[in-house]
């Protein structure tokens, strides 16, 4: 039956030929928007994954109520009815037992590095401009195994801030508001006390705006003094063996004591959000394509099978059976899609290498200044089976009915 | 390899109109049998039952000593691939395929296109048309087409060859060449042959004549 469906195909080589082409785009055009979405996808969760830590131990907010100052001020009995209820946050929010936080994170096989934080904000002063920053104290050593801060460096290295010593290392953008160079002291405050001046010993790009302009990075006992909060931490960044359990130690973890644990992605729930919404657009514009091109394919078969009508009437005559019908013409279905699923992807592989030596933007946050495309193989299997998919989805109902058609009637209509 | 009709009455359509009014006969093994008639007569009718390719409304038609309104789907199937041949009026040949794939299709379906090809190629000698094989119909007379279709009938070595009309299509030379076609057929192989035809002359070549008048042999 192969043989005489090739020869059928053939026989109509326009035809053929147009619906190859609807499916061959149908192909490529997966490839090529799912390699574009899945490539930016993949950057910016790398961005997200590696800039910081894939899961976070912070402590939890506690917000002031009506009666959490009562016993402060009275008798446990005394029912005080206040002028003005205390509200807003109670003080600045710190670990309560770090010790116990650190060890229980250590003895986890699944971690890889923790790294206690001091997190604060304050203001950064470099002659008459003043900016706001987000202070990160900690242990250069333990913060470089938590995240890839010191591939990121573009002056000086990460561990120049050392243990002590007023030293920091802050972004790029954040550089170029202030007007201040790496060796220069500016002068930071976190809203207690005196401002304090600090070397600028290292420059960082991490490549996401926000983070290059606002945060800065010290000695975890600076930023402690600096922020009148000695000993205490705020944050554990944690660093996993495998970042895909992120989500799920999270949610274990954060059964345990009142600090709030986050994973990477429960942290960036807007932007997994738009990567959802994305992965639906893309998905139903694919398949939208590859209706029209099954379309194509329904139509080309079922035109053939009334204009071969004779001949199934003779097929039949020679004892070829009913099954042998449908497979003769699912087959011409699944010919178009095998070679069209075969040369979309080779056309859509073409297409994202084009794409991908495309100049987007001179800015190193981009990936580089080309465009970012996956390549990732399932992208091709899958734009492959859906080729398949959907010919022998749409060459199945042409090929039944051909199937159904009985000899005598064929003939009969003939002779009529 | 006989046939025997047992009482075939055919209807079609609501109300139904009765075409074969209970036929009964037998055509017997190595015959030469014509099924002669003026249109509506059933003959055509008649050939298609007999030769599987429609069912009677009651009645029964015993081939080879088996019943085919009893036979599984299947075991019909196999029976018209390896006992049975067609020749239609119009020769209805597979535009995409040269005369020799033509002849060799009902092969395909036991897989055994390389076994019978030097018998296609015997045929097509035979038939006078062995030069054409690698011909596509559309490069063929209408006299050729015919001799090409009665080759593929006779590829699988049937024991009986079914034609309706096989001459209608012809001009009476092409005609006579199919029916001596048919004849020499019957001799040399011993192949019994059951044809529809509306011409008196052609029919004059069969051992026996079966004439239909309003769905009953007379």
């Amino acid at each position: 039956m192969y043989f005489l469906a090739i020869r059928h195909l053939l026989s109509r080589k326009k035809q053929t030929l147009l619906t190859l082409l609807g499916i061959v785009l149908g192909a490529t055009a997966y490839i090529a928007i799912s390699g574009m979405m899945l490539g930016f996808q993949t950057f910016i969760i790398d961005q997200l994954v590696n800039n910081d830590s894939h899961i976070r131990v912070k402590a939890r907010e506690e917000m002031l109520t009506v009666r959490s100052l009562d016993k402060a001020f009275f008798e446990s009995e005394v029912l005080v009815d206040w002028i003005k209820a205390p509200s807003g946050r109670k003080d600045n929010a710190y670990i309560l037992a770090p010790g116990k936080w650190l060890d229980r994170l250590v003895m986890d096989e699944r971690i890889s590095a923790v790294s206690p934080q001091l997190v604060a904000q304050g203001i950064a002063t470099y002659g008459k401009v003043s900016i706001g920053v987000s202070l990160v104290g900690s242990d250069p050593e333990r913060q470089k195994a938590v995240t890839n801060i010191e591939s990121a460096m573009l002056q000086g290295k990460f561990s120049d801030i050392g243990n002590s010593g007023n030293r920091i290392a802050v972004g790029d953008e954040l550089l170029k508001k202030i007007g201040a160079t790496k060796g220069e002291t500016i002068l930071l405050t976190a809203g207690k006390g005196l401002p304090q001046p600090f070397r600028i010993a290292a420059v960082f790009h991490l490549g996401v705006k926000s983070l290059d302009e606002t945060r800065v990075f010290g000695a975890l006992r600076d930023i402690q003094r600096l922020n009148q909060t000695p000993s205490r931490i705020s944050d554990i960044a944690v660093r996993l063996k495998d970042v895909n359990l992120a989500s799920d130690l999270a949610s274990t973890y954060n059964l345990i004591g009142q600090e709030k644990v986050q994973s990477w992605d429960q942290a960036n729930e807007g932007t997994m959000s738009v990567f959802t919404t994305q992965d639906i657009v893309r998905n139903s514009m694919t398949i939208s394509i590859l209706i029209v091109a099954g379309f194509g394919i329904y139509n080309i078969l079922s035109l053939a099978v009334t204009h071969k009508r004779r001949e199934i009437a003779i097929l039949r005559s020679m004892g070829f059976e009913p099954k042998d019908i449908t497979r003769l013409f699912l087959i011409q279905g699944l010919i178009l899609g095998f070679f069209g699923g075969l040369l979309g992807v080779a056309l859509g592989f073409a297409v994202s290498f084009g794409m991908s030596k495309m100049q987007v933007s001179g800015d190193r946050s981009l990936g580089g200044n080309h465009m970012i495309v996956s390549f990732d193989y399932a992208i091709y299997v899958k734009a492959f089976v859906l080729a398949l998919a959907s010919s022998a989805f749409a060459s199945f109902l042409p090929a039944r009915a051909a199937g159904r058609m009985e000899p005598i009637d064929i003939i009969r209509g003939e002779a009529s | 390899m006989s046939i025997i009709m047992k009482n075939i009455i055919k209807s079609f359509g609501t109300p139904p109109t009765t075409i074969l009014k209970g036929v009964s006969g037998e055509i017997k093994d190595g015959e030469v049998v014509a099924i002669t008639g003026r249109s509506g007569s059933g003959k055509s009718t008649l050939l298609y039952i007999i030769s599987s390719l429609d069912k009677p409304t009651s009645g029964d038609v015993i081939v080879d000593s088996q019943s085919l309104t009893q036979m599984a789907q299947s075991d019909i199937h196999k029976f018209r691939n390896q006992k049975m041949g067609f020749v239609f009026q119009f020769h209805h040949l597979l535009p995409e395929l040269n005369a020799l794939e033509n002849v060799l299709m009902p092969t395909l379906k036991s897989n055994s296109s390389d076994a019978f090809k030097e018998y296609a190629l015997e045929l097509l000698n035979e038939f006078g048309i062995g030069d054409k094989a690698n011909s596509l119909p559309s490069q063929l007379s209408g006299g050729e087409q015919q001799r090409v279709a009665v080759a593929r009938a006779l590829i699988m070595k049937p024991k009986i060859l079914f034609a309706d009309e096989p001459t209608g299509n012809l001009d009476t030379a092409n005609g006579q060449l199919v029916m001596n076609l048919f004849m020499r057929i019957n001799r040399a192989r011993g192949t019994t042959i059951v044809f529809v035809t509306h011409d008196q002359l052609f029919a004059q070549s069969a051992t026996r004549q079966l004439n239909m008048v309003d769905g009953l042999i007379v």
